[in-house]
């Protein structure tokens, strides 16, 4: 099986008499959890059956003036494709979490402005494997020990004591920057920019104020012809503008060959970032009635701009991870929640739509956060899933 | 006896990320530093405020938060703090409380009544 429980979508879950091998906690409960916690289709907080509340949904969506799309990144491209074709015959907003998540560093891939790798390669053959800003610890369980610092891969035989050099940057003591001691370093920094600074005038042969490290980590880049950078939402958090940053990892290649993934994302975020820049050229926060995407089009600043009257939300609930302003914005207007589960953001919906859980319940194609398609398999098929409503509701719109 | 760190407020620099096995939970971890400065022991109810809206969560003193601050799991607590311009990283004022800590329900009434 496949597990959907985050974007390293590991390949090698077996779940043998209701035990499951090799997935991490969170994967794990995912597999053993799914019937728990299932919406029921309501409307305005009463149940009725599915297809009442679908065509409520339509019925909201037809009224509304300005309506959002939302979310998706747990759901298959082609529920994505499907979402992206809604918004586009409502003439109007897509957005995911993307756009306050990992959606910058996924465009800088996509659009070739740093190079990149696949996490296979990085097991077979990378050396410095740098965490800026992730913490896989807790955010991608298995990550370090299936693709990076202690795996062995066919040029890395001699595992994580000899054959690979971590790095962890981080603006705290991550329990992943508690991993880096044997062939490690760990920089506690107060500022990304600074570091990226002191990269640049090191290499100047200028006065710089993370010289130690920046000394050890490019001794270290020379020995190797593959060398990986993970950067994560502190790395995005910690820039306003990601130009420092591309700029650094052109610099590091002309001294040895380093890559860029970016990590710790939902299980299809890529995904859904792919699908927007296939159709637009842009991942997210996008208006096909303007035909671009920009800032104010992101789903946080339409609601803090009262710009939309409606929102249809899929597989995210934007009430648990999202400021409590937009919360508060989200209860002024009309909103559609299509989900497996019942989220606090449910709770609040006028229409509340239950689908099935991608990878246990249907079946699609999801994106890994180094760009691999993964096909994924399920435990049992049901009915009423993402495809079923979402087609539905293409048709009555 | 009163704890005379009862009344001791401090300003502490607040990081929010993810944490599998907390991210539903009430919890707040407290660098040590940060700790011996406002008085918190582990397993104390503390009270972080901002802006106006406060939360209860149970602390952990423990070296995984930012030197001189506290780290939340992302979650409805973190999302009560946070807002839009400082979303994953921001500043609170902590001092240790006598209540309970705060639950789901209590932000959700609070959303329900607006």
């Amino acid at each position: 099986m496949i597990c959907p429980g985050c974007s390293c979508l590991c390949d090698d879950i077996e779940i043998i008499d209701n035990v499951v091998r090799n997935a991490c906690r969170r994967g794990a409960e995912l597999f053993l959890k799914y019937k728990e916690n299932r919406a029921t289709p309501r409307v305005n907080g009463k149940e009725v059956d599915v297809d009442k509340a679908i065509e409520a949904a339509i019925d909201i969506l037809k009224d509304s003036k300005n309506p959002a799309i939302y979310g998706f990144d747990t759901t298959p491209v082609e529920v994505q494709e499907l979402a992206v074709k809604l918004a586009e015959k409502l003439n109007t907003y897509i957005d995911d979490n993307s756009s306050f998540c990992l959606g910058d560093l996924v465009e800088i891939v996509l659009k070739k402005e740093v190079p990149t790798t696949t996490l296979d390669d990085v097991r077979d053959y990378a050396y410095v494997i740098m965490y800026w800003g992730a913490n896989p610890y807790q955010s991608l369980s298995r990550h370090m020990s299936r693709y990076t610092y202690y795996p062995r891969g066919k040029e890395r035989q001699k595992g994580y004591e000899e054959d690979r050099f971590l790095v962890v940057i981080d603006i705290r003591r991550s329990e992943t920057s508690m991993l880096a001691k044997t062939n490690a370093r760990y920089i506690i920094v107060k500022n990304d920019l600074e570091l990226i600074d002191s990269f640049f005038k090191y290499m100047e042969g200028k006065p710089a104020k993370y010289a130690d490290d920046v000394a050890a980590i490019i001794r270290e880049l020379k020995k190797s012809n593959f060398n990986v950078i993970f950067g994560g939402l502190g790395l995005k958090y910690g820039l306003k503008d990601l130009k420092p940053f591309i700029d650094l990892v052109k610099k590091l290649n002309e001294i040895s060959p380093t890559y860029f993934i970016p990590t710790g994302f939902h299980a299809n975020m890529r995904g859904f970032n792919e699908t927007l820049f296939e159709k637009t050229g842009f991942v997210n926060k996008y208006s096909f009635r303007e035909n671009k995407s920009d800032k104010s089009f992101a789903f946080t600043e339409l609601l803090k701009n009262d710009l939309i009257d409606s929102a249809l939300i899929v597989g995210t609930d934007p009430v648990k991870s999202l400021p409590f302003e937009v919360a508060l914005k989200l209860k002024k207007i009309k909103t559609i929640v299509i989900d497996p589960r019942n989220s606090l953001t449910s709770r609040i919906a006028d229409v509340v739509i239950p689908s099935a859980i991608s990878g246990i319940e249907q079946g699609g194609t999801m994106v890994r956060c180094d760009g691999v398609r993964v096909k994924l398999e399920t435990i049992e098929e049901v009915e009423v899933n993402d495809y079923y409503v979402m087609n539905k509701i293409l048709e009555g719109i | 006896m009163m704890r005379f760190t009862r009344f001791l407020k401090t300003e502490v620099e607040v990081v929010v990320g993810r944490h599998v096995l907390a991210e539903n939970d009430a919890i707040v971890f407290i660098h040590p530093s940060i700790a011996k400065v406002a008085g918190v022991k582990d397993g104390d109810t503390v009270e972080l405020e901002r802006k106006g809206r406060v939360v209860r969560l149970k602390a952990k003193i423990s070296e995984i938060a930012p030197e001189n601050g506290c780290f939340i799991p992302n979650g409805i607590y973190a999302s009560y703090l946070a807002d839009l311009d400082n979303f994953k990283r921001f500043k609170a004022n902590i001092e240790v409380s006598d209540g309970e800590v705060t639950k789901v329900e209590d932000i959700m009434k609070e959303l329900s009544k607006s």
